[in-house]
């Protein structure tokens, strides 16, 4: 068995073609794979990083971002810990399409989700969106707000690197005070599902 | 000024002395050293004496060397002659080769010339071809080098020249006659044709020409069948799964098509065709799959029942009373099951295509790079298909509809919830667990782990969402306190649920409720893993090759779906508060607080006549077993367990405080280990686990109150492996104080 204290379940959503795969590739491999295909169904990718001297491992989930995948996509949203919502900052279209994902995760996703917004492609000459109107945007609905390049590795560690913190951060927050009698039951449910558990056998 | 000097010197001195106790440890060092190197010297002489015993050895060898090195380099040089010679002769053999290559091309081009005529003329195309084939494998710059080396020019450009007038001729004559053999549908004749191609040098021509043709062939079965599936009469048999039943056809066909003539294609195109003749036939594929699928959208009035779920869902979602009527979970059921079949149909036809063409890639590409670009076109070729798109929607379908039977599915199983008077649940765990486990199969069937992953989700919000929710909204109505007579209000609530609905207020029904409610949960945790392990299992049957990232996603959904027990330990554990709140502790608290009402400062008369009577615990014991029987047989063992677990915690703390309320003798401390002994006996006779950790601080109290003398204490405490006290110092003392008999200076002075 893996030594890691949390585990936490990130899923990333957003138009096809805005480059939840690279980020996702960049992140988990350290590679910018050109000509990528879209996406079929869900992908699933486990990178573990430290955080204040813990192992903290992320379970990252790559959707599809055409719409005839968006009923597998969907049943995601529900036990994701994190949800990160991408947009390609050359690409209006992208960045229309927001709110209508947003309604989505409203809908489908628990309401203590993290949510964070992403811009992606910065390396990009043609930029369509503005940072400050994505800041804007983030800003009004409560979202955390960075902009990344997969390509040129910029801000991807950082985006999850966050995450795990903030996540980290809230479990602490949360559960400590509830589980500190009983400090062996810290597995069961506070997110950190030990890799053994999945099919029957919870401590 | 003196002063000044003085320290001066001191400090002078000091550094001196400093100096001197350097140059002193580093004489001691010189010395060590100058001593080990003494020692050394006997060492290095010997050394020394057998080097030079050595030396006249090594001048031999020296010369036997020099020896050997000449000798090589003859050997090298005769070699390098040898193989000179060896090269020459290789090189005349080879040119002798060409020659006769030469020649008999020569001969060949002769025969192939005056041949290829005749043949034309009697029809006979394939010798024509042969000829031709066989001119075509010549080389051509060769051959007109070789014309101007020959005597005679004229004649061996002629021939050239009639069999390229030849080949252009043949090449007409062959692709009309196919042309004329696919109109008259002449089986052999377009066979005989196809199999020329090959040999005219139109490779690609011959495959086109015969994938359209089967195409064709195709395109008339698919709609014959297509024809007769939409004639296909209500009453028929398979008219549930006609569309799924069209759809395995045409695969059936094409996988047929394939079978058959993918031999044909390598015996005389060779290998490494079947992906241009596959996306050949894909296009047709493609053209055919979307007519069905057109048809039994139209039919089976799918895009109406997935637009009607999203209005159900929408209506719910915003909480406002819904206009739309609900249509039951059953109309879609037949539905689902046929979008299942046909899915899993593409899926398996689409690996039978990846199957073949890997296959024929691999024997004809030897190059790796080569095979990577070939391997990439097809799945390029199976992705960007309308098949794959089509199989995706499918999917899309399924899982919207798979999602609505088993939300609306579940919420009739809670709203026909009936008591099962042989257990101890009622029927809607059954129920529910079996729709789920239904839809999970299904899902399984279909043959897609995104499809399965997805129904394990949306189980999992079920059960969380809805199914504990309801039974903890059960519970949470509490458990009404008052004498109760469980098998009487299981008959009225089996009743009154089957009448519709609860009336408030009837607290028999409410308690029977509740009851089942908390063994509902316990009863589910076990169902939650069967579940689990049987869908691993049999997703594992279903899909043989899973590779390791698969297999996480599988895992890790199926991992989401066992969290699902943690949420019903929650339930269970709020039950039983809710119970013990209501049912426990306001009974328990009067019978142990009579306690206090009784005299522990006992003479032996009092002690004698005591014991005669019904004791304190007694009286107890006989009240807690028929408050526990009372439960016994309504609650399922592991609920039973946890509540004698949780009335057990009760009696000890209610115990422990009366007991310190109360003073005691020595009789009195006597009387009171007993009894707590058999309060703890009977305890345990009551359940599977052991309540001695429970009774630990309580028998440890009765067992100080028991001492003999206050100095009797050290026999149990402080030696090493006597006992794990669950009292601290000051506690002790305390306790020691509630025996009347006891100075409480002896107590003070006690060393603990």
């Amino acid at each position: 068995m893996e030594d890691f204290k949390f585990l936490f379940k990130v899923v990333l959503v957003g138009n096809a073609g805005v480059g939840k795969t690279c980020l996702v590739r960049r992140f988990t491999q350290g590679l910018f794979p050109p000509g990528q295909g879209a996406t079929i169904g869900v992908d699933f990718m486990i990178k573990t990083v430290e955080v204040d001297n813990e192992k903290v491992k992320l379970q990252i989930w790559d959707t599809a971002g055409q719409e005839r995948f968006r009923s597998i996509t969907q049943s995601y949203y529900r036990s994701a810990h994190a949800l990160i919502l991408v947009y390609d900052i050359s690409c209006q279209p992208t960045f229309d399409c927001l709110p209508d994902w947003l309604r989505e995760i409203e809908e489908y996703a628990s309401s203590k989700v993290l949510r964070v917004l992403v811009g992606n492609k910065i390396d990009r000459e043609d930029r369509e969106i503005p940072t400050v109107v994505g800041e804007d945007f983030a800003a009004r609905h409560n979202m955390y707000f960075l902009e990344t390049s997969a390509k040129e590795a910029e801000n991807v560690e950082r985006l999850f690197m966050k995450i795990a913190e903030d996540l980290m951060q809230q479990a602490r927050s949360k559960d400590l005070p509830r589980y500190d009698s009983n400090t062996t039951n810290i597995s069961g449910r506070t997110s950190a599902v030990s890799d053994n558990s999945c099919c029957s056998k919870l401590a | 000024m003196e002063d000044d000097t003085k320290t001066r010197f001191a400090e002078k001195h000091q550094d001196l002395q400093q100096e001197l106790d350097k140059l002193k440890s580093q004489e001691e060092e010189l010395f060590k050293e100058m001593q080990s190197f003494i020692t050394q010297k006997s060492h290095v002489d010997a050394k020394i004496k057998t080097l030079g015993k050595i030396v006249p050895t090594l001048k031999n060898l020296k010369l036997e060397a020099q020896t050997l090195v000449n000798t090589i380099h003859d050997i090298a040089e005769s070699s390098e002659t040898i193989s000179n010679k060896v090269r020459n002769l290789d090189r005349a053999r080879s040119r002798v080769e060409e020659c006769q290559q030469r020649v008999g091309d020569l001969i060949d081009l002769e025969l192939c010339s005056q041949g290829v005529q005749t043949a034309i003329l009697n029809e006979d195309y394939e010798k024509g071809a042969g000829h031709v084939h066989r001119f075509l494998s010549m080389d051509q710059s060769l051959l007109q080098r070789t014309a101007t080396d020959v005597e005679n020019i004229s004649s061996v450009l002629k021939a050239v020249r009639t069999l390229q007038d030849a080949a252009s001729q043949l090449r007409t004559i062959v692709q009309h006659k196919f042309d004329e053999a696919v109109k008259m549908e002449d089986l052999g004749s377009v066979e005989r044709f196809f199999k020329i191609f090959p040999l005219l040098g139109m490779h690609d021509e011959g495959i086109t020409k015969f994938c359209n043709y089967l195409c064709g062939k195709l395109e008339e079965t698919a709609q014959k069948n297509l024809h007769t599936a939409l004639n296909t009469s209500l009453s028929d048999k398979r008219y549930n799964v006609i569309y799924a039943d069209t759809l395995t056809l045409l695969f059936e066909g094409l996988a047929r098509i394939i079978d058959i003539h993918q031999p044909l294609v390598e015996t005389y195109y060779g290998p490494g065709r079947l992906l241009s003749a596959v996306s050949l036939l894909q296009k047709e594929c493609d053209k055919q799959v979307k007519r069905i699928i057109i048809e039994f959208n139209k039919h089976r009035q799918v895009n109406k029942k997935i637009n009607q779920i999203t209005e159900i869902g929408k209506m719910s979602n915003s909480s406002s009373f819904s206009k739309i009527e609900k249509f039951d979970p059953k109309e879609v059921d037949i539905l689902i099951q046929e979008i299942t079949i046909m899915h899993v149909r593409v899926e398996l036809y689409i690996k039978f295509i990846r199957r073949k063409v890997l296959g024929d890639i691999e024997i004809s590409t030897a190059v790796a790079e080569e095979r990577i670009k070939s391997i990439a076109a097809l799945d390029k070729l199976i992705n960007s298909s309308d098949l794959s798109r089509s199989k995706h929607e499918l999917l899309s379908h399924y899982l919207q509809l798979e999602q609505y039977f088993m939300e609306e599915s579940v919420s009739k199983a809670v709203s026909m919830d009936t008591p099962d008077n042989s257990q101890h649940t009622s029927s809607m765990v059954d129920d529910t667990f079996f729709i789920i486990r239904k839809c999970i199969r299904r899902a399984i069937s279909s043959g897609s782990l995104d499809g399965i992953c997805a129904i394990i989700n949306n189980a999992c919000g079920v059960l969380e969402n809805d199914f504990c929710a309801i039974l903890r909204g059960r519970l949470r109505q509490g458990y009404p306190s008052g004498y109760l007579d469980l098998t009487q209000a299981y008959n009225v609530l089996q009743t009154s649920i089957q009448q519709g609905r609860l009336q408030p207020g009837d607290t028999e029904q409410i308690r029977t409720a509740f009851i089942i409610a908390l063994n509902n949960a316990d009863a589910s945790t076990e169902y939650v893993e069967t579940l689990c392990d049987s869908v691993l299992y049999d997703v594992q049957q279903a899909i043989p090759n899973m590779n390791t990232n698969e297999r996480g996603k599988l895992e890790s959904c199926l991992s989401g779906l066992s969290s699902v027990i943690t949420n019903l330990r929650d339930v269970i554990e709020y039950g039983m508060q809710q119970l013990r709140a209501s049912a426990i502790k306001p009974r328990i608290s009067p019978w142990v607080d009579s306690f206090l009402n009784i005299n522990h400062q006992l003479s032996e008369d009092e002690l004698s006549e005591y014991e005669a009577g019904e004791s304190f615990v007694q009286t107890l014991i006989m009240n807690l077993d028929s408050l526990l029987s009372s439960f016994k047989e309504s609650l399922t063992s592991s609920n039973y367990d946890g509540l004698v677990k949780m009335l057990t915690t009760e009696v000890t703390a209610r115990l422990e405080k009366v007991i310190l309320k109360s003073t005691f003798n020595r009789l009195g401390g006597l009387v009171l280990d007993k009894e707590v002994r058999a309060l703890a006996s009977y305890l345990t006779t009551t359940t599977t686990w052991s309540v001695r950790d429970k009774f630990a601080r309580v028998t440890q109290i009765a067992t100080i109150l028991n001492l003999e003398r206050v100095s009797e204490i050290s026999d149990y405490y402080g030696n090493e492996g006597s006992l794990t006290w669950r009292l601290s110092p000051p506690e002790i003392r305390t306790i020691m104080g509630l025996r009347s008999d006891f100075k409480s200076d002896d107590v003070r002075r006690l060393k603990l």
